[in-house]
């Protein structure tokens, strides 16, 4: 996974990439527009992390040349500005996800991935969170290192939640995992797979919590938040 | 709100009274004036008051029965025959002698129409000044009275049309300068041409608005500068803090630095919604927005071991800027993850119709506490929350540009509940 860091600060560049490497992304760095544009034309990137206020011009510049050129790279827009209507204007430029400064490198490469194509192919094919992983190729379940029988749907919840694990996944998300597995879901589906998942998980010792948002979705949580949920 | 009631009197009132008593004035020299004037001519005092005499009595059938005039002693009064023309023999004539204690009056005047007139021949006494009252009042009637009320009508009249027409244009300028507000500082007033006064204070209003906006402009402008440059340094710090060995001291750090991120987002925030009009309002979906919140919101209550949930209640669509909206909605879940203690969950709705609210499970509002809720940089206690006590301005503020209103209630069951309700789409 090669990432392209366009950012004019140094000291803040450098610690991104560090944060980034460490959670395995290959991450270049480019500190003004002209430096991206050499970039992009010398080499292939999975995904650009844009800085709008560049010393030598605006970043959504860059952001609209690249999308004129049919270039359809995953764009994640990090920035100083959070005006009212600076995400709007992003997102309108053609931007894929947009990161208001200061943010956390956890969450960062949790968007990351979420961008990514195929987050599968180059990370690895495992997702985990506490002592829960999911092998995405063979989608198989383990807890512990203990396999865990699960249904293709519970799986696909399962996957969902995994990817962005501390962050709450919204049931139109969930069920749309479960419509690509199966055409004909009823309506009350996803909670029934969940609470199967819940059972599995407790059964196989887990030490991970699927909260329910209530009128929203559902969040995995990490073994340290969950303690202090019950707390 | 405007004052539209002022508290000094109306121009009008003004003028009108200016005018009441100059008049007032100018009648009380008349009449000094005319007094004096008789004082320094007796004789012709005496003709009025004879003639006047002469006319009180003329219609009379029987002359010499009349009553005497007041404060006159031996008071007589004859026909002396019919006056034929070319007749000199009998003539006006008017005379007084002193006598003891006053005057005596006599004289002569004729009285009927030209074909048939008497002479009349009047005699009395008077003592002091009682006697020549009517006279004195009758000529005020006439130098005084008769010329000075219609002039002061017709002034007062003229002036009223004057004053009406000066003060259109200050009406006008009334009205515009009352919705003058801090996020619309570009609006100038209508320059009215004429009356001159006005047009040079409208200008000058003008001016001093101008001045106005420069100052307002470039203080937005550096709030929001100065955040967008803070916020470079405090995710280098955040990263930074990130690489430290975890331990208390670590932990302090982090916790001071969100305190300043949440510090300078809700600066930026206030400066954005000062500087917010919503120009062209869109359908907002509240309840897309309120899930948005507290998807995004939930991962900080989780660690805190919180909880917020949300309830669709329908039919929640208004006309506005969803961005602003979202912002709305995130300042009152702050808020209220700040103010409700331990573990307690956040309530968020969406509806029923075009409204939306927030409500804690915490202590509730102090009644005392309510009117300074929304002010800014207000705290209840100084050591508290962590917050800068800008959240609820913001709220205020992004409400206000809506159009809606804000409510905070007590509910069953304790807590706090702020409803936003906004005007139906």
């Amino acid at each position: 996974m090669r990432l392209l860091l366009v950012e004019d600060n140094a000291r803040l560049a450098a610690l991104v990439r560090d944060g980034l490497s460490a959670q395995g992304f290959v991450v270049d760095w480019a500190a003004s527009l002209a430096g991206a544009e050499a970039a992009l034309a010398g080499s292939t990137y999975d995904l650009l992390l844009l800085d709008l206020g560049l010393p030598d011009g605006d970043g959504l510049a860059l952001l609209r040349s690249v999308r004129q050129r049919r270039d359809r790279t995953p764009i994640l827009v990090l920035t100083a500005r959070g005006g009212l209507d600076d995400r709007v204007c992003g997102l309108d430029a053609g931007a894929d996800d947009y990161l208001v400064k200061p943010f956390q490198i956890p969450e960062l490469a949790a968007r990351c991935r979420a961008l990514l194509r195929r987050p599968g192919a180059v990370l690895g094919t495992s997702l985990g969170c506490g002592n829960v992983a999911l092998d995405t190729a063979t989608r198989a379940v383990t807890v512990a290192g203990a396999p865990v029988d699960a249904s293709p749907r519970e799986v696909g919840v399962l996957e969902a939640l995994l990817r962005r694990s501390g962050h709450v996944v919204a049931k139109a998300a969930l069920e749309n995992a479960l419509y690509t597995l199966d055409a004909d879901v009823t309506a009350n589906a996803l909670e029934a797979a969940v609470s199967r998942l819940r059972k599995r998980l407790a059964a196989g010792d887990a030490d991970v919590t699927i909260r329910t948002v209530h009128g929203v979705g559902y969040a995995l949580l990490a073994p340290a938040a969950a303690d202090r949920a019950h707390a | 709100m405007p004052e539209h009631s002022g508290s000094g009197p109306s121009l009008f009132r003004q003028i009108a009274r200016r005018l009441v008593v100059f008049t007032l004035i100018f009648a009380l020299l008349d009449i000094f004036i005319v007094i004096a004037t008789y004082a320094r001519h007796p004789e012709s005092l005496t003709q009025e008051l004879l003639t006047l005499e002469a006319e009180r009595i003329a219609p009379l059938a029987d002359p010499a029965s009349a009553d005497p005039a007041p404060g006159t002693r031996n008071w007589s009064a004859r026909l002396v025959g019919p006056r034929a023309d070319g007749d000199a023999t009998l003539i006006d004539w008017t005379r007084r002698d002193r006598i003891d204690g006053g005057y005596r009056i006599s004289g002569m005047r004729p009285v009927g129409d030209d074909t048939a007139s008497h002479w009349l021949l009047i005699r009395f006494d008077t003592v002091g000044m009682r006697p020549f009252v009517p006279v004195i009042l009758d000529e005020l009637v006439e130098h005084v009275a008769l010329p000075l009320v219609p002039l002061s009508a017709l002034l007062l009249l003229f002036n009223v049309i004057s004053v009406r027409r000066v003060l259109a244009p200050l009406q006008r300028a009334e009205a515009e300068v009352d919705s003058l507000a801090p996020d619309n500082m570009a609006m100038r007033l209508t320059v009215p041409g004429e009356p001159r006064e006005v047009d040079t204070l409208v200008r000058a209003v003008n001016r001093a608005l101008a001045r106005l906006e420069t100052a307002i402009v470039t203080l937005r402008d550096f709030t929001a500068n100065a955040a967008h440059e803070l916020r470079t340094p405090l995710a280098i710090m955040q990263l930074s803090l990130e690489r430290l060995p975890d331990g208390a001291i670590k932990a302090d750090l982090q916790a001071d630095t969100d305190q300043m991120t949440r510090l300078v987002g809700q600066m930026l925030d206030l400066a954005q919604a000062d500087a917010l009009v919503v120009a062209d309002p869109v359908p907002v979906d509240l309840a897309a927005l309120g899930r948005a919140v507290v998807t995004q919101l939930s991962p900080g209550a989780f660690a805190a071991g919180r909880e917020l949930r949300f309830v669709d209640q329908g039919g929640a669509i208004i006309q506005g800027h969803a961005e602003a909206i979202f912002r709305l909605y995130r300042n009152l879940v702050d808020n209220a993850l700040a103010h409700a203690p331990g573990t307690t969950p956040i309530d968020v709705t969406a509806g029923p119709g075009p409204q939306m609210s927030v409500r804690d499970h915490g202590p509730g509002i102090a009644a005392a506490d309510l009117p300074h809720l929304f002010e800014r940089f207000w705290r209840k206690d100084r050591s508290g929350t962590g917050g800068a006590g800008l959240g609820l301005g913001i709220v205020r503020r992004l409400v206000d540009a809506h159009g809606g209103s804000i409510t905070v209630e007590s509910p069953a069951g304790g807590g706090a509940l702020f409803r936003v309700r906004f005007p139906a789409a």
